[in-house]
Order: structure tokens, then sequence, then C-alpha cells
């Protein structure tokens, strides 16, 4: 019996202890995707609770492809996290939804603030005019290709799209290489961005039925019908799928940005290189990939969250988080001695940046992004439908 | 409960005390209240949900529609695409798989060396979960380092690479033949057992009358292994029905509409595009076709096993 007892009366101890442990330390919960196998995180996490012994990290990789599925409905299922990695076409929703707590008045009483590079901060204020992001890394889209394919055949990187379709087919020697690896699955809209909105096409009601757009887009679904200059497995590649054609040789170009360039120079060396994207109709246009962080309006531990995303937004710190992501740093300090990449890629970056744009913030951008842009470029280019039935079935989600 | 009740005598009944007479209730209520409140209750949250216009982004704009969504779910073209392609999947998945199973399964039972390993073997493909089958496939098929292709064109069957998944009219061929390499493992596993309960009696009193294999197999065999091939046959139809995560990991749905079918749809809708209003609608359409045709089959297959 007395044992018992004894035993009850330890269990009751403990159980004590650790609801004052639970007390004592504010937990907070924090979403992030890293492509990236050889994740630096939990080296940030350790240093960041041996300054602050009193706030506990729960940092948890949630895998990209379906991050903002999870995202919105632990939102609404009330299990969101207190903070997370968010990019700007989510923000009209997030807001619309009231689930971003203002950081404004934080961003400007924090030392940080001076040492994020200029105008960072005016690209990512809400539709509302208010500040819920702060930036943590950026990439700018680019065109990667084989120098040496580009060197045996006798041609120069491509400066226009006749430049390009002109290499793309010279290349091409189907069924072992092709001229161009497009993104025809998830999350490709981008490299489409370069040929399509930079003849014009806009996300709004008669931005994409335009001649122009509509021209633009059958440019695009020629390379891969008419020309054969695209794999023909490109309506289902997504990013993995281009990166390892182009890994392997298979492709000759791709559009993509700097977070895969030491990827590439692993398997590839000096044979690959970067420059802008091509220029089409005297235009050119390319996706400014942005990333940032923000706390979302259900947490319960404002404070020690800010601490956290704020952290993780500081010199150093900031560096050793895209050590991980393979992206470009937002802090002056950083940038000054950056010897992450190669130089050729960040030339190919920082020569991209006058052109780049971000998507309007309109809550139809989010449904362009996540699912109608694939569908109906993959019908587009299987020859379900039309230039203009696709151009049509995207501008409809920009009605209202 | 229906089995006690009209076997216990009338007299004793009505002596038998209250308590023992609940007995029986006490003992289901654990299990009915279990699936009243995972089971049922989402349902019906499920059928009022899909009587409103609910996008989870807009959280202050959801209002009842009534039958809004379901008028609207007639005239969308991808919900009858979704339709045609839900049939096809059903109909070629579940014969192939029944197919294939017999066969295996009518080999399993002949005597050979290491047939104790074989038999395990074969389980394999029905043991490894859905997700790791989709990207085993989906590399088989690729059309730049997949192996089909590889075999295919050292064959000199085919002169260029073949994108299975990426082209409309094959892709869900493709899938369907990854799922029925998935599936019937579970219907030779399922006829071996009902082969194995044929009294080997019947065989020998066949072969002195005179009858030949194939009339061995379609007297003996066949109505011996009926009443599984039933049962097997009900629960593979419901499962592949249902099924989404082979096809979700393989293509997504495309190219296009390619591959939708209709709980795939529901799905990409409440979960992709956040319309839980319009996507519950297409799930409770679907259950309510699934259902009426699982009662057609019960009705009829289950009237010829007991013939």
């Amino acid at each position: 019996m007395s044992i018992l007892k004894k035993l009850g009366i330890s269990c009751a101890f403990m159980a004590g202890l650790a609801v004052s442990a639970a007390n004592a330390a504010e937990t907070v919960r924090f979403w992030y995707h890293f492509d990236n196998p050889e994740n630096p995180m939990s080296d940030l996490v350790a240093k960041f609770e041996a300054k602050n012994p009193d706030i506990k990290i729960e940092a948890e990789n949630v895998p990209w492809n379906s991050y903002y599925d999870n995202l919105y409905t632990s939102l609404v299922g009330g299990n969101a996290p207190d903070a997370g990695m968010v990019k700007l076409f989510a923000q009209p929703r997030l807001a619309e939804m009231g689930a971003l707590e203002p950081i404004g008045d934080r961003i400007n009483a924090w030392p940080g603030k001076a040492d994020l590079l200029d105008n960072l901060l005016e690209l990512n204020k809400g539709p509302d005019g208010q500040q819920y992001y702060l930036p943590i890394q950026y990439v700018v889209l680019y065109l990667y290709y084989r120098a040496d394919l580009f060197k045996a055949a006798g041609l120069n990187p491509p400066v226009t799209c006749e430049d390009f379709r002109t290499a793309a087919q010279k290349l091409t020697k189907a069924p072992d290489t092709y001229g161009f690896g497009l993104r025809g699955g998830k999350g490709g809209w981008d490299q489409w961005g370069t040929f399509v909105f930079s003849q014009g096409a806009e996300l709004k009601p008669g931005g994409l039925t335009n001649p122009e757009a509509v021209a633009a887009n059958q440019w695009v679904i020629d390379l891969f019908q008419k020309d054969k200059v695209i794999p023909p497995s490109a309506p289902n590649d997504g990013f993995q799928e281009i990166v390892a054609a182009f890994k392997a040789g298979k492709t000759a170009m791709t559009i993509h940005h700097i977070g895969s360039s030491n990827d590439l120079v692993k398997a590839l060396g000096d044979k690959v290189s970067a420059v802008p994207a091509p220029k089409c109709g005297g235009k050119q246009w390319t996706s400014y990939g942005d990333e940032s962080l923000a706390i979302f309006s259900s947490s319960q531990v404002k404070d020690a969250a800010w601490k956290w995303i704020s952290f993780l937004a500081e010199g150093e710190n900031n560096v050793a988080f895209n050590k991980a992501t393979g992206q470009m740093t937002v802090t002056k300090s950083g940038s000054e001695h950056w010897t992450l990449h190669e130089r050729r890629f960040v030339d190919a970056t920082v020569q991209s940046l006058p052109f780049a744009h971000v998507l309007p913030q309109s809550t139809a951008t989010a449904e362009f992004v996540n699912t109608a842009w694939q569908t109906s470029m993959q019908q587009a280019l299987t020859g379900q439908i039309t230039s203009q039935q696709m151009m049509q079935q995207l501008e409809s989600l920009f009605a209202q | 409960m229906s089995t006690l009740a009209p076997s216990a005598p009338h007299d004793l009944t009505q002596v038998r005390p209250l308590r023992s007479r609940l007995m029986p209730y006490a003992l289901l209520a654990p299990a009915v209240l279990v699936t009243l409140f995972i089971v049922f209750f989402p349902m019906v949250q499920a059928v009022v949900t899909s009587f409103y216009d609910l996008v989870l982004w807009k959280p202050n704009a959801s209002r009842f529609v009534g039958f809004g969504n379901y008028i609207k779910l007639l005239h969308d073209p991808v919900f009858w695409t979704s339709l045609g392609h839900t049939a096809i999947w059903i109909g070629l998945t579940v014969p192939l798989q029944m197919g294939l199973g017999l066969v295996a399964a009518l080999l399993l039972n002949r005597e050979f060396p290491w047939r104790g390993l074989a038999r395990a073997l074969v389980i394999i493909p029905w043991a490894l979960p859905s997700v790791v089958i989709a990207l085993m496939w989906r590399w088989i098929y690729d059309p730049t380092t997949g192996v089909l292709n590889d075999i295919l064109l050292y064959l000199s069957i085919i002169h260029s690479t073949v994108p299975w998944l990426a082209d409309p009219h094959l892709a869900l061929y493709a899938v369907i033949a990854t799922l029925t390499w998935q599936g019937f493992p579970f219907f030779a596993v399922m006829i071996l057992a009902g082969l194995q309960g044929i009294p080997q009696s019947q065989y020998e009193a066949a072969s002195i009358d005179g009858a030949s294999t194939w009339r061995q197999f379609v007297h003996i065999t066949l109505p011996g292994i009926a009443p599984v091939l039933a049962t097997a046959g009900l629960l593979r139809i419901i499962w592949v029905a249902n099924s989404m995560d082979v096809i979700f990991v393989m293509t997504g749905g495309g190219p296009g509409y390619a591959t939708h079918t209709l709980p795939l749809y529901a799905f990409i809708k409440a979960r992709q595009n956040l319309d839980f209003g319009y996507g519950t609608a297409i799930a409770v359409t679907f259950t309510i076709l699934l259902g009426a045709i699982v009662a057609v089959y019960i009705v009829r297959t289950m009237r010829e096993v007991e013939r």
C-alpha cells in the first residue's frame, strides 16, 4: 500500500513539474517548407533557444505541394501554427480570412529593419496597406542553359524569344535531348509568364483574352506541339522532373531560380550557366519569388513568435536560413559577403531584378497559382482545348 | 439480436428480468455510439454543408443555397467527365483485378516447389502503401528515365518514348494498370481460400465421369468460389470507387481533367480550392450513385450465389 502511495505522490509531483515547466516556457509552433534534405533548422532553433530559454520552438517542415492546403484548413480548423513561411500570392486570402496579425509596429521598433534590403517591405505590403509580412528570402527566375552544348552548336545564350526558339530547335535531338524543360505541372506558371506576361498578358478582365496574349500563349503551346523542343512528359512535370531532366542532360535549357544552382553545379559543374530570361516582343518579364514570415492572429504567444521570426530575418541567421533554402538573403549585411552561390548565378539574379514582378494581389491569384493554371495548361498542351479557350478559362477567375 | 429473440421460447422472455433483456443493447451501445459519432454525424454534416455556399477563405460570405450546388453540378462539364472516368475506372479495374487474381490463385493452388514462398510474395503489391506504389509506377512510366519505355524501345515495340501519364488518352489506363497490379493479390488470396474449400472428391467424381479440365473448372471450381467472388467483388467495387490516393500521387487528376474521378474531383474542390460546399455536393452525389450500384449488385449477385 505504501509503495502505491509513494508512487501516486511521485506521479503527482512529476505532473506538477511538467505543468510548471510548460508554463515557464512558451511554445511557438512554426511551419516552413524546405526542399533541401540538409536541413539546418534545428541548428537555428538551438541557437535561438539558447538565447531565449523561456521560449520553445516547434518547427515543422510541411511539404510544399500541400503547404497551403494544410495551412488554410488548419487556420479554419483552429489548429493553426503561431507563425509560418508565407508567399505574397496567399496574402489577400489570408487577410480576407482575418488570419494575419499586423506587425508594422513591431517592425518599426526592430533594430534589424535598417538592415533589410531596400523596397522589400514596400513590395510585401498587405492589400489594405498594413504590414503583415516580414521578408525572409527572395529569388528571381532566370534561364539556365548548358554552356557546353551551346558552344558545341556555335550558339550564344538567347537574348530574345526568337533566339530562344532557334536555339531550342537546334539543340533538340529527340528522344535523347530536348531544347527546353517546361514545367507543365504544378508551379509552372512562372516559366509561362516569361513568354506570356512579357507580351501584354495581365491577370485582370480582358487581360488574357486579347489577341497578343492568346498569340503568345499559342507560341508556348507550339514549342511543345509543333516544334517539339519540349520533352513529351512536360504536361505532368513539376520541379523535381525539370531539374532531374536538366541534370541528366535531357534538356538544354530550363527556367528556375538560384535555389537550384548549387544542386545543378554539383551535377554539371561548369557546363551549366545562366542568363536573364529572354526578351519577348521587346519586353522582359520574370517572376519575383518572394518568401516572408507572418504571425497568425489566432496565436496566443505573439511576442514570442515575433522574437523568433525577427531572429530569422537578422544578418547571419538569415544567411544560415538561406543556406538551407539556397535562396538569397534579405539583409544588406548578408549580401555583402555572399558566398553561397557561384557568381554567375548571383549576376543573373541581380540583372533580372529590374524587370521582376509579382502577381497582382487578388484572391483569385491563389486559385490561378494553385490549380487553375496547371489544369488549363495541361489541357492546351495536350490539344484538348485551344489557346483561346485556355485564356478564357483563366480569365474567368478574374472576372469579379 | 434478431437471432436471440425468436429462438427464445415465448414464456421464457416474459420471466426474464429486465436487466438481462437490456444486456444485448448495452453491449451494442458502445459500437453504435462510436459509429454514430464518427460515421453518421460527419455524413449528416456533409449533407448539410452541401446545401451551403461555403468557401473556406471567405468565411463571412457563407450562405444557404438549397440545391444550388447540385444544380451547378448538373451543368458542370467536369462533373460529367469525371463521372465517365469513374465508370471506366471501376468497370475496368475490378474485372481486371478479379481475372488476374483468379489466374494467380489457380496457379498457386497447384503443387510446385517453393509454393509457400510464392504465396507469400504475391501479397507484396497489396501490402505496400498506395503512395509508394504510385511513386514507383510514376518512375516506371517516366518518359525520360522510366524503365517501361526503355524495355519497349529495346524490343522495338515503340520507336519514340511514350509519355504514359502526360498523354490524356493514355493516362487513365496507365493508372488503371497500376491499380490492377496493386489490387489483384487481394482477389488471389481470397480465391485461393475458396479453392481450398472445394472437396477433392468432386473433381475425382467428375474425372471418372470423363469431364474435361475445362468442364471441371466451369462446373465445379467456379460454383465453388462464386460466394467468394461475389463478396470480394463487392468490397473491391467500393474500395476502388473511393480510392483516389494512387491517382492523386501519379497525375493529380491531370493532364487537364484526363484522370479526374468523382472522389478526386470532390477532394480537389474541397481541399485545394477550399470550396467545401461544392466539394461535399460532389461527394454526396457520388455516395448516392455508388449506393445505388452496390444495392443492385447485392440483390443480383446474392440471388445468383444462393441459387
